[in-house]
């Protein structure tokens, strides 16, 4: 994404702006092509994961904000549960769109993810959902065991490499008294929570030191034979627990639930609902998605130019607006993602007629 | 009920059934097409009580040995079908046969199946427990297929399972491993819709590529097909009967006596009973929780209240097997490290119990140098020693547990009050949301539909 100065937002002037944003910018022909791949009630299967679910883990903001050290929290979710729904499940029509402010919106449109009933969604999310959290206030947990499946394992190749820099580093989760707390809560053994808080609390330690004394303490007692089976994999239990997808997953087990669809506005913040590239994710820059006051100085600015250098009304008026605006990448995401889902329900089409033809 | 051997085979045999065994190619039977046949009014009966009898031992089995297709369980339900006189069932859970005995106790498996259906069509929680009684019967009944006769299943059903070659197994040796409960050698793999087997999905019991599940025989004994194909026909029953027609066509000879017997527990309309078959949802603060949570709410909240996974798995198992009380009883017994002589049958019960278990704790575990007096005298107390000395002892043979109790009983008293503040926003939350329709706070996720029409 290019570099986009920020523009304060006000959100008095929102109802102004947005009919000059749906006459000039929104995506309607794309939104209809959207819309018309089915007639009757299907449902996308949809994920929803919110940065506020990590307040007990990121140190960086809190609530609704956000920055680009937290946003990497966001783009390992969706590196974990995108390759999950294309590798397990086999779906490959996945959009994945910024929710305006501090999280993330995935739209699963295959037909088989469309047709899912209740249960389907169900499984799915709770196939998805490993770590366990008692709500706010409270530890979040994952247990791990000898046996662990191969969509568990290849979610720890995609965290572990992650997470000195993202927790140790970037949130320097383990360089105060309450984040050493926290670490120590994650031990489900008394006598070893008892001996690492001795040594981690003694003296005023580093993130770093911390959580480095935290994994030579249990190495070494692995060594000596003397770790207790509970707690063979608690290194690695406390990198899922804290950085493995948050679901919330009764947004994806009902099919009553809406979520915000692409290129709405952000009535708090003003942004656009940008639909993002998951191979890209962790280059993609939250602070600086357009607001709708940018987007249309954006217009404003390039029908000056045009006019400057004197175009005919005609050539101006062929460029679709939003291509004139740092909009555009997101809509050319958008439009990949139609073509492919198209090209599939034509496909589909040509074998059903075909098999007709065998009569 | 006995049969003379002589009136089985005469009474379920004339020109109609002859077509009717093209229905029932297999011992292991899928119920798909329902019976187009005429059955004496006295068949329909006799037929009707077998298969209730059946389908209460299978309850009993569960009850005296929780873990299904156990070794035990099997022996229970064999034992108790050749008590009852019910030997042809005993012949259907030994795998598939040919003869015409075997034929002789399809016809009658088939036909009691569909006139049980009958009467338990009426109500959610009948349906319930019958489906939960055939997915034992049909998975007791899967699992006793050789693995040549699994095959041979599988491709008279056209099930859409797609054997494995041992070429394509070794290419995703590694994954498959880690990804299923057994050991991988020597086993059949099928290929199948990740759709057919959701159960295993959901539990990642199943290595998933590409939308297809590789499952084993083994795996396929859970019998997750039957369940569908029995919601299909609970649908269609209770679209097309009339409560009142039903009644008046069938209400002559069918007399089970659900929630009168069936179980040691008394099941008998009970205030549980009552709020069990109370309409609710999981949103509610009121009803029963182990019916109402499915079972991944109820395995979060209950790894959530410090269960171990292991006895997570068992209440979860009860509860979604119908036995909602019993679910409640093994909680109870966890959260209180007891044994309960007789189940919950009321919630005030549970509220009772836990009370006098707690009182009875609390002074105890305050001087812990009479922990070993205590425990040569829990050596010393017999089986007859009542509930309460019983629960007493075994409280203070282990006073150290009793931090961890208390902090239990804390979350249970939280969690009370959670529910009822969360009963009390949600009024609240409608009532505002009918005022204003505007996004909240909270709005980057979702909308309920009906809250937004
Ligand atoms: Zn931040």
């Amino acid at each position: 994404m290019p570099e986009i100065k920020v523009k304060e937002f006000d959100p008095e002037l929102l109802p102004d702006m947005l009919p000059v944003y749906y006459k000039r910018l929104f995506p309607h022909k794309q939104f209809y092509r959207w819309l018309s791949y089915n007639n009757s009630l299907q449902h996308e299967l949809v994920f929803d994961i919110d940065l506020t679910d990590y307040d007990d883990v990121r140190t960086c903001c809190s609530e609704a904000n956000i920055c680009n050290k937290c946003w990497k929290f966001m783009s390992v979710a969706c590196k974990v549960i995108d390759v999950a729904l294309r590798d397990d499940f086999g779906f490959e029509h996945i959009l994945w769109v910024f929710s305006g402010r501090r999280g993330i919106h995935c739209w699963v449109s295959d037909k088989q993810a469309r047709q899912l009933d209740t249960k389907g969604r169900g499984a799915i999310a709770d196939y998805l959902q490993v770590s366990m959290s008692g709500g706010e206030g409270s530890t979040t947990k994952v247990a791990l065991y000898d046996k662990q499946h191969h969509s568990i394992k290849r979610a720890r190749s995609i965290i572990e490499p992650l997470f000195d820099e993202i927790i140790v580093e970037d949130q320097d989760a383990f360089g105060t008294t309450q984040g050493v707390e926290k670490l120590l809560k994650m031990i489900p053994d008394e006598n070893c929570r008892k001996d690492l808080e001795q040594q981690l609390t003694s003296s005023m330690k580093d993130s770093r030191t911390v959580w480095s004394s935290f994994k030579g303490y249990f190495e070494s007692l692995r060594v000596r034979s003397q770790l207790k089976p509970k707690l063979k994999y608690v290194v690695e239990e406390v990198q899922m627990a804290m950085l493995y997808p948050r679901l919330d997953i009764n947004v994806s087990k009902a099919t009553n639930h809406l979520l915000k669809s692409p290129f709405c506005i952000h009535p708090k913040t003003g942004k656009v609902c940008v639909p993002f590239n998951p191979n890209l994710v962790q280059k993609f820059d939250p602070i600086n998605v357009p607001t709708i006051s940018l987007l249309l100085d954006e217009i404003n600015e390039f029908d000056g130019k045009r006019n400057e250098i004197a175009e005919t009304p005609e050539d101006k008026s062929r460029i679709k607006d939003y291509k004139k605006t740092s909009m555009f990448k997101g809509i050319t995401i958008f439009e990949e993602f139609l073509r492919k889902l198209e090209q599939s329900l034509k496909s589909q089409a040509i074998t059903i007629s075909d098999k007709k033809m065998d009569f | 009920m006995d049969f003379p051997k002589k009136s089985k085979i005469k009474v379920l045999k004339s020109p109609d059934e002859q077509s009717l065994d093209t229905l029932l190619p297999h011992n292991c039977l899928f119920y798909i097409l329902p019976p187009m046949i005429d059955v004496s009014l006295k068949d329909f009966e006799d037929l009707a009580i077998e298969r209730l009898k059946l389908l209460r031992i299978l309850e009993q089995a569960g009850v005296k040995h929780p873990k299904i297709l156990s070794d035990e369980w099997k022996e229970h339900v064999i034992n108790e079908l050749n008590i009852a006189g019910l030997k042809y069932f005993v012949r259907l859970l030994r795998g598939n046969g040919n003869t015409e005995q075997d034929m002789n106790a399809r016809r009658r498996d088939y036909l009691s199946h569909f006139i049980l259906r009958f009467a338990y069509c009426r109500s959610e929680d009948l349906r319930r427990w019958f489906i939960a009684r055939e997915m034992e019967l049909f998975r007791f009944k899967f699992s006793s297929l050789s693995s040549k006769e699994v095959k041979e299943y599988v491709e008279l059903y056209e099930m859409g399972y797609r054997p494995i070659s041992e070429d394509q197994k070794q290419e995703v040796r590694q994954e498959l491993q880690s990804s299923v409960l057994h050991n991988i050698d020597g086993i059949d793999f099928y290929k199948v819709s990740f759709l057919a087997v959701l159960d295993l999905v959901r539990q990642r019991k199943c290595f998933l590529k590409n939308g297809f599940a590789y499952v084993s025989s083994m795996d396929f004994s859970i019998g997750v097909t039957l369940e569908d194909s029995l919601r299909f026909w609970r649908e269609e029953f209770t679209k097309t009967i009339e409560p009142d027609k039903f009644d008046k066509s069938y209400a002559y000879g069918i007399r089970y006596n659900y929630g009168k017997e069936g179980s040691r527990t008394n099941w008998s309309p009970h205030s549980c009973m009552k709020v069990i078959n109370t309409q609710g949802t999981s949103q509610d603060a009121c009803g029963c929780p182990f019916k109402l949570w499915d079972a991944s709410e109820l395995r979060t909240r209950l790894v959530n209240y410090g269960i171990n996974p292991v006895n997570v798995q068992d209440v979860i198992s009860l509860a979604t097997k119908g036995h909602f009380q019993i679910a409640c009883s093994r909680y109870f017994e966890l959260t209180h490290n007891t044994k309960l002589d007789e189940g919950i049958s009321h919630p005030n019960g549970y509220f009772e119990n836990s009370q006098i278990l707690m009182e009875n704790r609390e002074p105890k575990s305050k001087t812990p140098q009479m922990s070993q007096q205590n425990q040569r005298r829990q050596h010393a107390m017999t089986q007859q020693q009542n509930f309460k000395r019983k629960l007493e002892a075994r409280v203070k043979a282990e006073h150290d547990y009793d931090e961890e109790l208390w902090k239990l009983s804390e979350q249970e008293e939280q969690r009370m009050a959670e529910l009822k503040s969360k009963e009390k926003a949600q009024i609240e939350m409608e009532l505002s949301q009918l005022e204003s329709m505007d996004w909240d706070d909270d709005d980057d996720n979702v909308k309920e539909l009906s809250d937004l029409m």
